[in-house]
């Protein structure tokens, strides 16, 4: 029969099995997790499984990886006949059987890296220092702001990734910066009115407050796939900067699956979050937008609401059924408070956004736009707004 | 299975609550750590019932705080009663009371309404039952808040001073995921996501629910609503529905399915028009049996 001492071991060890499969398992959790090995049958292979996934797991999204987990966990010991005993011990194997699966996994997609080459070239620091704060699009940067994303030299691309920067900063700053002006109205403050008459008798001077403005937030969809390459580069810059200058920002790329990058951009070095952002990075041919928007609308509609701005990057290069992609926009238009499409090839001046999934879309699009240069993403500013 | 937990869903079945072991753990698990627990899942799987079955269960009182978009500290947990106050102050007018002592008067315990944070905390005899409903749809700044009283059942009133819970509640949060809630939140609450229920305990619930379902009928209705739920519809049913139907299919003493009747009644399930377009067109094009596979 097990003690606590051997309980505190074996959950620990579980513990950092989670946390290496993508778990945020903290202290207090597992201490909770033993407390609660003591309140269920440990021999009961049901009672452990719900009871530590009461405890260790805070959101839906983490079932699949804890079942997995919990899996291998109990298999191990459990064909030796040892109940519980198997949360202890084998650990290390069970913990590299799960890195090994990921491993592979990501070897599948090794032969595709080298596509991703270009993508990892291009990393840049600049993003990391203070930069000196001047306002971008004065003359000397023109030329840059004018010029279309596909037809940069290598050399200058420092430079584009810090103007990119910039811009982020400058949206951010007019966003978070609009406040309605807080004029008479609003309703009386009775609590403060009080304070404020106590002395006098009367109702001489009524307080008021306002409510105060619910803050934006912003939904990012990129597409990554092939036809997007020549862009998609610039616009994940451009996407990291927005998630890094923005408070509430979630990030997802799509090719022909969504994938969601929110905490690969968040924090770390552009550097580094290219090079996670690669690892992650859907390499097959291919969009199918409307299949992604689906899995966005299914798996994180909640992320949505009248106070959300949706920024999709695209250029509306279907591959699947239009009819789906036009259910999908108009589920997610009916959620959110905006929705913006921007499409590099709508800085070609000949370009009419006739590709099929395009026009499909194009009615349900709020604000639709070019993305193919600095100076059309400087100009969104004026749209990042929710009316 | 470990006893009490055995009890708990037996007490949880005689209070007309049909429940599996994954809730019932919750709630054991939820009762002996004294900890919150954050109930998560789709509209209409019955989140806010566990909250009302736990009360009655431990015999206790259930306190509820409804969320909403703009609830604030005042709404939740405590406000002066202004209007007293103020009669109060005009009463008080011609008399030669210090300032002190008028405003000691009308900040005093009379005057307080305990809106159900403070109920809860101040509770007397036994711990209370709280539930947080749809914390999701209050904003992130109640949300901070709450987790402060949650992290120590204490509340501070600057007029009157601190007030620590002797008996503090067994909390139930419940989320329908219209806004992810905050880490620091997840954290401190156990968690329990409730998914749709199977095709047993679905037919479960319906013949519980509604006795006048026959059994064929009960298991119709369900392997109808698991097929339907696999469908891409804007808004899947819940349990809810499931029971509105069979309450509905009773009252036209229906004792099995048919494509008509379905296509008659689907308003009971589905609630937007695009939805109801969608799978009336797959019944047309190929029948119940799309939704109904073999089982009969």
């Amino acid at each position: 029969m097990q003690n606590s001492r051997d309980l505190m071991t074996a959950t620990l060890a579980f513990g950092r099995m989670l946390r290496g499969a993508g778990l945020q398992v903290t202290v207090s959790e597992l201490m909770d997790a033993v407390r609660a090995l003591e309140v269920v049958d440990v021999m009961d292979r049901s009672d452990v499984y719900l009871g530590l996934r009461t405890v260790l797991v805070t959101r839906r999204e983490e079932l699949p990886a804890f079942d997995r987990c919990f899996d291998a966990f109990w298999t191990f010991r459990a064909a030796e006949g040892q109940g519980l005993e198997g949360l202890m011990g084998p650990t290390q194997s069970a913990g590299q059987q799960g890195e090994g699966d990921s491993a592979s996994g990501s070897l599948e997609t090794a032969g595709r890296k080298e596509a991703a080459l270009a993508l990892e070239g291009w990393e840049e620091e600049g993003a990391d220092e203070g930069e000196p704060m001047e306002v971008p699009g004065t003359s000397p940067q023109e030329v840059l702001m004018e010029r279309d994303f596909s037809s940069f030299p290598s050399d200058q691309l420092d430079e584009v990734a810090r103007v990119t920067v910039l811009i982020a900063k400058r949206l951010a700053r007019r966003v978070s910066r609009r406040r309605r002006p807080v004029r008479r109205g609003g309703v009386v403050d009775l609590r403060r009115s009080v304070r404020a008459n106590m002395m006098k008798g009367e109702f001489v001077e009524l307080r008021r407050r306002e409510r105060r403005r619910r803050k934006v937030r912003l939904v990012l969809l990129c597409d990554v796939s092939g036809s997007m390459d020549l862009y998609s580069r610039f616009l994940l810059q451009f996407l990291y900067a927005l998630q890094n200058v923005f408070g509430r920002v979630e990030t997802f790329t799509f090719a022909t699956r969504l994938t969601r990058v929110t905490e690969h951009l968040k924090g770390a070095s552009y550097r580094r979050a290219l090079r996670q952002l690669t690892e992650v990075r859907d390499w097959s041919g291919g969009t199918r937008i409307g299949d992604c928007l689906g899995e966005f609308n299914r798996g994180w509609g909640r992320l949505v609401n009248r106070q959300t701005i949706v920024l999709l990057l695209s250029d509306g290069w279907e591959t699947g059924e239009p009819d789906d992609l036009a259910t999908e926009m108009l589920t997610l238009k009916r959620k959110a408070g905006r929705v913006i499409w921007l499409n590099p090839l709508l800085g070609n001046p000949s370009y009419e956004p006739l590709t099929r999934g395009m026009a499909a879309a194009l009615p349900l699009v709020d604000h639709f736009a070019a993305a193919h240069n600095l100076a059309s993403l400087r100009d969104l500013a004026g749209h990042l707004t929710l009316r | 299975m470990r006893e009490e937990i055995k009890n708990i869903q037996d007490l949880m079945e005689g209070a007309d609550y049909v429940t599996d072991a994954a809730i019932a753990t919750s709630v054991h698990l939820a009762m002996t750590l004294h900890k919150p627990l954050l109930i998560e899942g789709h509209a209409g799987v019955g989140k806010t019932e566990v909250a009302k079955v736990m009360a009655r269960m431990l015999g206790t009182r259930l306190i509820r705080l409804q969320c909403y978009e703009g609830l604030d500290a005042a709404q939740a947990l405590y406000e002066w009663n202004y209007p007293k106050q103020i009669l109060h102050i005009k009463l008080e007018e011609s008399t030669t009371h210090s300032l002190e002592d008028k405003e000691a008067a009308i900040f005093s315990e009379p005057f307080l309404i305990r809106r159900p944070l403070l109920q809860a905390i101040t509770e007397n005899g036994q711990p209370p039952v709280l539930l947080i409903d749809e914390i999701d749809r209050a904003d992130e700044e109640f949300e901070a808040f709450l987790l402060e009283v949650l992290s120590d059942f204490q509340v501070t009133i600057p007029e009157i001073g601190t007030i620590k819970a002797t008996f503090p509640p067994y909390v139930i949060l419940t989320s329908n995921r219209n806004r992810e809630l905050s880490d620091a939140l997840r954290r401190r609450c156990l968690y329990l996501w409730v998914d749709f229920p199977g095709f047993d305990k679905e037919v479960r619930i319906v013949t519980r629910k509604v006795p006048g379902v026959n059994e064929r009928l009960a298991r119709e209705i369900s392997r109808f609503m698991e097929s339907l739920r696999t469908v891409r519809l804007s808004k899947l049913p819940g349990v809810a529905e499931t029971l509105d139907w069979a309450q509905a299919l009773s009252s036209l003493h229906a004792d099995h399915l048919d494509e008509d009747l379905v296509a008659e009644t689907l308003g009971c399930v589905l609630k937007d028009p695009d939805d109801i377009k969608r799978v009336k067109r797959e019944l047309d094009a190929s029948g119940l049996k799309r939704f109904i596979p073999l089982d009969g």
